[in-house]
This record gives C-alpha cells, sequence and structure tokens, in this order.
C-alpha cells in the first residue's frame, strides 16, 4: 500500500472529461461515454488491460486525438470551461502536457535546443524563435535548482540516459507550468530506486496543486504512489476508487473480471534441467549505435538449447544494440556471433540466412522493424510465413492468423482490420505470436510484454518458457522488467553501458541485480 | 468558437468512384465559370468537353496512359516516385527502331514478323527496366533521391534520341523531313479497318470505335494484360506484398530478412520495364518512326501517367477510370482549340480546374471540419 497517500486532497475540480466516445475505422470501439473528474492535486492512475482504451483517453486528453462525442472542460479562473483540445501543442497551451514511455525529445539536440523548440512553439515565458539560448538557459537553470537536479543543459539529448530524458520531460512540463501531467508507461520499468526519486518528484508536484494521471498496467505501481485508481475495460469505466480503501486483488479484478484475474501469479516458470548445444554464440562483440558510439563493449554470450537467458538493465544501455547485431540488423564493429552451433557466421551470413534458419526477433522497436502498420494482420504475418513462397499461400496464411489471433486473444475485429487500428498491446501480440511461430530454432526477444496487461503478459512468458523447454529454442530475452527476468530466465546477465555482468543464476537476490543495473 | 480538422473514421461505399465522379463536374463547372467571365459560351465549351467524354478518339490515349499507370503505380506503391515514365517510354523505341530499320529491314534481310515483334518487345522492356534502374541503384546504394534523378533521365533521353534520329538513325526516305524512316508494314501492329461510318450518330459512334479499337489492337491487349498482371501482382505475388510493404515500412521488410535496396531495384525495373514495353508497343502501332526533337511532337505521356498513378489513389482498381478522364480531358482541350474556343491554355485551365475540386473533395473525403469550442 502507498507510502505517499495524500491526505489533504482538494476538491477541486481540474479537468472533467464527460461522455467521452471514440471509435476508430473498421468497427473497433476505443472509448465509450467515459467520465472521468481530475481534481487539484492528486495522483490518479488510469489502470486496465491491453485494448481497454487507456491510451486512447490520454490522447484525447493531450490533443493527440479529438473524441467522436462527448465535453471536456478545464478549470480557468472563473471556473470550469468547456474545451476543444485539438493538438498537443493546444494541450500545452491549456497547461496539459503528456510524457510518454518513449522520451518525445529530438536526440541530435541539446537539452536547451529541445526545451526551446517547445517554449518557442508556445511563446510562453517570453521565448519565441528569435530567443537567445542563453535566456532560456537560465529560466530552466532556475527550475533545475528547484528541484535539486544537476544537468548539464549544453549535453546531446542521446547522451543521455533513458531516466535522464524523462526527468528532461517532467521539467519540461513544469517549465511552461502544465496544471495537468499525464505519464503514459513512463515509469513503469525504471529500477526501484530511480523510479523513487521520481515518485518523489511527482509528490512535489502534486504538493503545488498540479495533477498527475499515471497510465500504468502494473497494478503495484497504481496501488503504491496514487490517490485515486480509474480502472477501464473495453472501452467503458468501470471503477473509480480511493486507493486506500481497495487491495490489489479488487483491482485486477476490475480490470480482467474474476475468472482471469486468477490466472496472474509471479511464480518461477520451471526450466530444463539440461541444455542442448549451443545456439547462440557471441564473442568480444562491439557495436555502434546510430550516431557512432560504441555501445556495446566487447560482449561474451553463450545461449543453449532449451535454455533462457535474460538480459536485464535499463533501457538504452546497448541492449537494442546487442540484439539487433545478433539477428543482423546492425553491421558488427568487431567481435564474432555464430548462430546455430557455429555453423552460421552472422557477420558473413546477413539477416534473410538468420532469419531463414528459424530465427525469431521480437524487436525493440516494434513500429520501426516490428509492424508494418499501414498493412493487415494477415499480410504482416505472410511476410514472415510465405519467405520461401513466389505465390503468396493466402488461404494457409489466413489459417495461421487466425489461429494466432485467438491463441494470444488479439482484440481485432477480423484478421483483415490494418494493424494501425490495433491498440499498441495487440500490435505487440500479433507480433509476438508471429515471431514466437517463426522461432524454430532460437529467439530474440526485446521486451516481449512491455506493453501488455498482467494477464496477457502472463501468457506471453509461459509460451516463451514452453517454446523454450519443449522446442529445444535457444531464448535470448532481453526486458527492462526485471520481474520478467526472475521469472523466466535460467541464465541472468546485466548490461550496463555497453558491458555485461554475469552470469547470475535466477537465485541471485533482487537488490544485487538492481544495484548493477544503476551503479 | 473555431474550426479544427478532424480525420474521418468512416468511409462511404465507392468512395472512391463518387468523388471522381464529383471532382469532374464540379471542375468542369468551375471551369465554365471562368470561361463565361472571360465572355466566351459555356454552352459551347461544354458541348466540345463533353463531346470528347463520348469520343471514340481517346482510345490511343486511354490504353497508353492505362497501360503507363499501372507501370507507375507499381513503383508508386513502394513510394519510389519515378517521373521517369517519359524517358523510359521513348528510350525503349530505341532497339525498336534498330532491330525494324537496321538489322532486320524487309528489304536487305528480312525475319519472320513475330519473332522481330517478340524482339523489339523484349529489348524495350530491357532498355525502359535498365534506363528506370539507374535512378533505382542512385536510390538504393547512394540514397540519392529518385525524383531529380528521373526527371534528368527524361532529358537525357530526349537528347540521345534526338542525337541518334539525327546521326545514325536518320532516314533516307523522309522527304526532307528529319527523322527515321517508317517502320516496314509488315512489322506494323494495326489492323486498318477501311469503313467510312454511316448512319445515326450511335451507329456512327460504334463505327468508329470499332475502328479505333482494331487500329490499336495490339495497345488494347497490351493494356488488358498490363492490368491483369498488376491485379495479380499485388493479390498473388510476394513480390506484390513487399513492394507494398516497402511503401509503408521498409524497416520491417528489413528485419524480415528481405533486401530492400533489392526491392528498389525490382519495383523500378518493374515500373520500367511495363512502360518500355509499351513505348515500343506504340512505336509499332501508332507512332510508325521516330521523329526528331521528339520531346515537342508527342503527347508527353510518361507526365500525364504520374497524374492517372495519383488519380487513381495508387489504387489499381481506379488506374482505367483515371486514364480515361486524364485521356478525355486531354481531347477535351484540343476539342477546344480546334473549335477556336482558345489556345492550349484552354487544357491547361481545364485540367487545372479539375485537380482543384479533385484536391479539394479528396481533403473533405478523407477529414472533416468541425466547430469546436475554445
Amino acid at each position: 500500500m502507498s507510502n505517499y497517500r495524500h491526505k489533504n486532497r482538494e476538491n477541486v475540480v481540474l479537468l472533467s472529461a464527460r461522455n467521452i466516445s471514440k471509435s476508430f475505422p473498421g468497427g473497433v470501439v476505443a472509448l465509450d461515454r467515459v467520465s472521468l473528474d481530475l481534481y487539484a492535486g492528486e495522483i490518479l492512475a488510469l489502470v486496465g488491460e491491453n485494448g481497454s482504451g487507456k491510451s486512447t483517453l490520454v490522447k484525447i486528453l493531450c490533443g493527440v486525438y479529438v473524441p467522436d462525442s462527448g465535453e471536456i472542460y478545464v478549470r480557468e479562473h472563473e471556473g470550469l470551461r468547456r474545451v476543444t483540445i485539438s493538438s498537443p501543442v493546444d494541450a500545452m497551451i491549456k497547461g496539459i502536457v503528456m510524457v510518454s514511455q518513449i522520451p518525445q525529445l529530438v536526440d541530435n539536440l541539446t537539452i536547451i535546443e529541445n526545451i526551446s523548440l517547445t517554449l518557442a512553439s508556445l511563446r510562453i515565458r517570453g521565448a519565441n524563435f528569435y530567443s537567445s539560448l542563453s535566456k532560456i538557459s537560465k529560466i530552466m537553470s532556475e527550475e533545475f535548482e528547484k528541484i535539486g537536479i544537476k544537468i548539464d543543459l549544453n549535453e546531446k539529448v542521446y547522451n543521455l540516459t533513458y531516466t535522464q530524458k524523462q526527468l528532461v520531460e517532467i521539467l519540461r512540463a513544469m517549465i511552461i507550468n502544465a496544471r495537468i501531467i499525464l505519464i503514459d508507461e513512463a515509469l513503469t520499468y525504471l529500477p526501484i530506486l530511480e523510479k523513487k526519486r521520481f515518485y518523489q518528484l511527482l509528490l512535489n508536484l502534486r504538493e503545488t496543486g498540479k495533477s498527475i494521471v499515471l497510465v500504468t498496467h502494473k497494478i503495484p505501481e497504481a496501488m503504491e504512489i496514487s490517490d485515486r485508481i480509474a480502472v477501464l475495460k473495453t472501452g467503458r469505466l468501470v471503477s473509480v476508487v480511493n486507493t486506500r480503501e481497495v487491495t490489489p486483488e479488487y483491482i485486477r479484478t476490475a480490470m480482467f473480471g474474476e475468472e482471469r484475474a486468477k490466472q496472474v501469479r509471479y511464480s518461477r516458470l520451471e526450466s530444463k534441467s539440461v541444455y542442448g548445444e549451443e545456439r547462440i554464440v557471441v564473442k568480444e562483440l562491439r557495436v555502434e549505435d546510430d550516431y557512432g558510439r560504441e555501445v556495446v563493449k566487447g560482449v561474451d554470450l553463450v545461449v543453449r538449447a532449451g535454455e533462457i537467458v535474460g538480459i536485464a538493465g535499463i533501457t538504452g544501455n546497448g541492449q537494442r544494440e546487442l540484439a539487433e547485431a545478433i539477428v543482423g540488423l546492425r553491421k558488427v564493429k568487431s567481435g564474432e556471433i555464430y548462430i546455430n552451433s557455429n555453423s552460421v557466421n552472422v557477420k558473413n551470413a546477413g539477416i534473410k540466412d538468420i532469419r531463414e534458419l528459424g530465427v525469431g526477433f521480437i524487436p525493440d522497436r516494434l513500429f520501426e522493424h516490428g509492424i508494418s502498420l499501414e498493412e493487415d494482420i494477415v499480410e504482416n504475418i505472410a511476410v514472415s510465413v510465405a519467405r520461401r513462397d513466389m505465390i503468396i499461400p493466402w488461404s494457409l496464411i489466413e489459417k495461421i492468423s487466425s489461429d494466432l489471433v485467438s491463441t494470444f486473444q488479439v482484440v481485432t475485429p477480423s484478421i483483415k482490420t490494418p494493424t494501425k487500428y490495433l491498440s499498441g498491446g495487440n500490435v505487440l501480440k500479433v507480433i509476438v505470436a508471429r515471431e514466437l511461430e517463426a522461432a524454430k530454432k532460437a529467439l530474440i526477444a526485446c521486451n516481449p510484454t512491455r506493453t501488455l496487461d498482467e494477464v496477457s503478459a502472463m501468457y506471453v512468458r509461459e509460451k516463451i518458457k514452453n517454446k523454450a523447454v519443449s522446442e529445444n529454442i535457444a531464448v535470448l530475452l532481453i526486458s527492462e522488467d526485471l520481474d520478467e527476468i526472475l521469472m523466466i530466465s535460467d541464465t541472468i546477465y546485466v548490461m550496463n553501458t555497453g558491458k555485461l555482468y554475469g552470469p547470475l543464476t535466477p537465485e541471485t537476490p533482487r537488490e544485487e541485480i538492481e544495484k548493477l543495473m544503476v551503479m | 468558437m473555431r474550426l479544427i480538422v478532424v480525420k474521418r473514421k468512416t468511409t462511404f461505399k465507392y468512395q472512391a468512384w463518387i468523388y471522381t465522379a464529383m471532382s469532374l463536374f464540379l471542375g468542369i463547372l468551375v471551369y465554365l465559370i471562368i470561361m463565361a467571365f472571360c465572355g466566351i459560351s459555356p454552352v459551347n465549351v461544354l458541348v466540345n468537353v463533353a463531346k470528347s467524354f463520348i469520343s471514340p478518339n481517346i482510345v490511343k490515349d486511354f490504353l497508353v496512359l492505362t497501360a503507363m499507370g499501372c507501370a507507375l503505380l507499381i513503383s508508386f506503391r513502394a513510394a519510389l516516385w519515378n517521373i521517369g515514365g517519359e524517358g523510359q517510354f521513348y528510350m525503349a523505341m530505341i532497339p525498336g527502331a534498330i532491330f525494324t530499320l537496321i538489322v532486320f529491314n524487309p528489304q536487305y534481310n528480312p525475319a519472320p514478323p513475330p519473332i522481330v515483334v517478340i524482339l523489339v518487345a523484349l529489348s524495350g522492356m530491357f532498355i525502359g527496366a535498365l534506363w528506370a534502374l539507374l535512378a533505382a541503384l542512385f536510390k538504393a546504394y547512394l540514397k540519392i533521391d529518385e525524383v531529380p534523378v528521373t526527371l534528368i533521365l527524361n532529358y537525357i533521353a530526349y537528347y540521345t534520341i534526338n542525337y541518334l534520329v539525327y546521326g545514325p538513325l536518320k532516314g533516307r526516305y523522309t522527304y526532307g523531313y528529319l527523322r527515321t524512316d517508317e517502320i516496314p508494314g509488315i512489322y506494323r501492329l494495326n489492323i486498318k479497318l477501311h469503313v467510312i461510318p454511316r448512319g445515326d450518330t450511335l451507329q456512327v459512334f460504334l463505327q468508329s470505335m470499332v475502328a479505333q479499337l482494331a487500329y490499336y489492337i495490339a495497345l488494347l491487349v497490351l493494356a488488358i494484360l498490363i492490368y491483369v498482371f498488376t491485379w495479380w501482382f499485388f493479390k498473388y505475388c510476394k513480390i506484390g506484398l513487399y513492394i507494398k510493404i516497402h511503401g509503408s515500412n521498409p524497416g520491417y521488410l528489413q528485419a524480415q530478412g528481405v533486401n530492400t535496396k533489392h526491392i528498389t531495384l525490382l519495383a523500378m525495373a518493374i515500373s520500367g520495364a511495363i512502360i518500355g514495353l509499351t513505348g515500343s508497343t506504340y512505336l509499332l502501332s501508332e507512332l510508325g518512326r521516330i521523329p526528331y526533337e521528339l520531346e515537342r511532337q508527342t503527347a508527353g505521356y510518361g507526365y500525364l501517367a504520374v497524374l492517372v498513378a495519383w488519380l487513381s489513389l495508387l489504387d489499381y482498381r481506379m488506374v482505367p477510370i483515371s486514364a480515361y478522364i486524364v485521356s478525355s480531358l486531354r481531347n477535351a482541350g484540343i476539342a477546344l482549340q480546334a473549335a477556336g474556343l482558345g489556345g492550349a491554355e484552354q487544357t491547361f485551365l481545364l485540367i487545372g480546374s479539375i485537380l482543384l475540386t479533385y484536391s479539394i473533395i479528396r481533403f473533405l473525403v478523407d477529414y472533416e471540419v468541425r466547430i469546436a469550442w475554445k
């Protein structure tokens, strides 16, 4: 239960959403007459299973989507006033800012240049496109000092850690005097120490009368920090409760229904006792990122058939580049990678041969490497399944697609619905389903449950574990979710600033692993 | 209160057909209003425009533009903007002229016409593909945008052909005109029906239409084959699917082990090959010889085909409709000039007003404008 519960929440409504409905082409109803009030000086957790409409609701509140019907009221001096939020800039002008899971910063620019862009486009605090950076720098330094954070404002964003980027986003919200901050899964996977720092920052903001909407699919997180919890289910608001008055089980049942809620468990899944031959062998691997910086620094790794090797770590420590190099998607600077008992050298083979060997790949950059949003589920699956056919066997692929959609409970009106109309979680389910199907020898999975709700995440973890145990697949699991790593990995490494630390056993104390993540 | 623009989530049935028809109607209306302001009788103008839409004279343009529209659709679906249809179309005529006028000239080295025609077609496809591939190579391996490259290649094609027509391919039996000799009759692909249309209007129309279709029988067969190929290619062929995905997310293809450079080359080569095939068929069917300063004397099919592909919204089902509209408009412009109702600017004005209404209607179909609260 929360250690931070707010005692004196004022009963002043800051934002009121009334009867908000939103649907997407193909008959996807994302929100159905949702009404929700947000009070000044509160932290409201918004929870729900995949496709429940959480993201759609916050995207409406921050101007990414316009609702089909319903009204939004925002408090102004004279009271609540009906508004239309037509764009994110419009939302910022009204004092509403979103901090998303993927930091919305321009990597090539410095911190100060990034924030200047926002200030100039909003024309607030005396800034415009002609303002000198030193003037803006002064404003920012003052804000940073207020909350006691030291950071070089002239640092390029690509040099920042994930945590620092999230900090910059929250500071940006403070600088533009946001009254309402929407946090969309942005803190979920930070290590506990870093998370506590953020929680403190949010509590400080709450004390100043600002309101925070925390979108999360982690019930413990919602229980720990929020004052109230709103539960969405299939586009409807099914429950709004004071956090101190409920238990995690109550929230879980509201989210999934009694039957499915019972399926959630966090115990370790059973492993194989003996592993097979070496399927993925990495020797002294060095890889550069998109900016030419060496981000994988001499990594050695072996994954055997039937084994799950988990790599824990905070996002942005070279995990993505490591995975992309192993699968042949990124150039190797030096070192060796062998797949399938040393028979294929990735440096010479290329991604086509690796994939044809039966290596599944759940990428970190889902929308860049994982799916084509303009195409439907069947077409996306056809690219993987019909690799060797010149004429596409559509009836076979439609059958496979239908099976995968029902097995993974993808919420979609049809397998012919363009994937751009699916929720983020359902898109991930399609990718995971397809790549598990493709994995005949090995699977490289980056955050395979990142946007999934508890029940779906549970199911995916079981599937991965099953695949390793019963089909003798070698699995390299890269995840920012330490619970997940501890639950299904047989061997654990921690990746920090491009280096691998380990091997560790699943019995290693959690604190020890976290220490390696943040050292 | 203020206005906001929101993307529509529902579409209506036959949307593409309806708004093409609406834009046509409104575009002509705008054009007539402008004409009326200029003191030209809208009735006269309307009659001439209307006649063009039901004229057998559009058959040739319609067939060529359908074939080339499908070709450009293939590269456009891959997000490769092949503006070089013009160059690929005309470059493909070079081997046609060489085979029929020099290598297999019936006067001193006759060959079975079907073999020569097949050779001309294949070589035309090859040259068309090669010309498009040049731009694709720059795009795939040097990341140089294909739009300026294909555009520049059009001019290189014009000058190359002009050089050849002025030099090695210069005709000897041209009555003093600067052009190649006429392609020998045995290699031509027309059926000339010697009929003089008579009877009532409908009979005259039908007889003229049959005569036109017979004369352009090769282009007719070609357009049908290319249209069927395009349908099959995008519906059943793996490369068609790859091309579609290349247009929306090439990164996904890469991660699936597909070489996107090869897809770039393939999409452009297939597009160029179809245009090349159309070019060589056009030479044997309609043109009959290559004139000097080709660019001043021909229809600019490469550019009109870009318009056709765009008007179809990159939907192959709409390509014949777009080709029909564009060829009718082009002929309407010519008819207006012939009727003394204005110069070439009439054509541009008419096409311009239809494109304007098309763009506005397309916007309104995709988006709705709502009144919003501050």
